[in-house]
């Protein structure tokens, strides 16, 4: 790894992580409803510099803000992981596969989709194990997922604009740079 | 808001249309197959010793402490019909659609609404 992309990783992983704890500040009408805020540094770092640096920061991220909160493997910290890990590798993922098809908007979408997805199934697994409540909870929870993640992904969408339009050619030659490497 | 609007792709509008439909007829679905309180629940000291459906008219003697307790069961309500504690609260509580009926002497808890309402959300927490 270079100078550099340490670098890299940890300003925006600071800007998570900041995200994170300001979105818990965030009052919301219902107590689990999150925000998300964190996932649009995620976003922006895949898109602007790949797929390992976005699961980098997403772990950091995650890894962090649980030792900050006094969360550090516990139940809460299981969900936050998988579904972390699972929404960064799903628009990883689908950036790849389906590059000129989606959007920032769409990629928010399938990430919180998944993030969504990955949570139910985890806490399913570790604490319910009812189908019925899964069947009630799922839906709306998707259904929140969903418009959260199309304003995360705006919001994205125009910061992506803003820094390639600022510093356009530096970034392109850095992922030059990166693909090289490779 | 229009440059967020141009920034989007055919393809990010139909993935919202689509999770956005589904979810909401998810929450219809759901609505609709999940049992409707549909069960009269009898405990006595603390253990489930019937359980029937609220369908279905019946009156049964239910035997405790004080003498049997006369539970009935009719138009999708239960009550106490007969009681012989001292205070006879279960009897004064009248026909119950959903909730608990509980008389103490006889340690007898009678609760409708089926599994969803006789046990409290069991959603905690998510976070992020």
């Amino acid at each position: 790894m270079q100078l550099q992309d340490k670098y890299r990783i940890a300003v925006l992983s600071a800007y998570a992580l900041a995200l994170h704890g300001i979105e818990s500040l965030v009052p919301t009408p219902i107590p689990w409803l999150r925000l998300g805020l964190a996932n649009i540094v995620t976003l922006v770092a895949l898109v602007l510099y790949g797929f390992r640096t976005a699961m980098t920061v997403t772990l950091i991220r995650v890894i962090l803000a649980s030792l900050f909160t006094g969360t550090f493997l516990g139940p809460s910290f299981v969900l936050s992981v998988g579904g972390g890990v699972t929404s960064t590798a799903a628009m990883g993922l689908t950036f790849l596969v389906f590059k000129d098809l989606f959007g920032p908007v769409g990629l928010s979408l399938v990430g919180a989709f998944f993030h969504n997805t990955a949570q139910l199934t985890l806490a399913y697994f570790l604490f319910i194990q009812r189908m019925e409540a899964m069947f009630v909870i799922g839906p709306i929870i998707v259904l929140l997922g969903a418009l959260t993640g199309v304003a995360n992904g705006a919001v994205s969408g125009l910061l992506l604009k803003n820094l390639l339009k600022k510093e356009g050619g530096r970034i392109q030659n850095d992922n030059e740079d990166e693909r090289r490497a490779r | 808001m229009k440059t967020v609007i141009r920034n989007t792709t055919v393809a990010d509008r139909l993935l919202f249309l689509f999770l956005v439909t589904a979810s909401v007829a998810g929450i219809f679905v759901s609505r609709e197959a999940m049992p409707k309180g549909s069960d009269v629940i009898v405990e006595i000291n603390g253990k489930t010793a019937y359980t029937f459906a609220l369908d279905k008219d019946r009156t049964f003697p239910v035997p405790g402490p004080c003498g049997d307790t006369v539970i009935e069961i009719k138009d999708k309500k239960v009550r106490v019909s007969e009681a012989h504690c001292p205070n006879r609260l279960c009897e004064k509580q009248g026909w119950v659609v959903k909730g608990v009926i509980v008389c103490l002497p006889n340690r007898i808890v009678i609760s409708v609404g089926g599994k969803a309402a006789h046990s409290p959300k069991d959603i905690d927490a998510i976070t992020g």
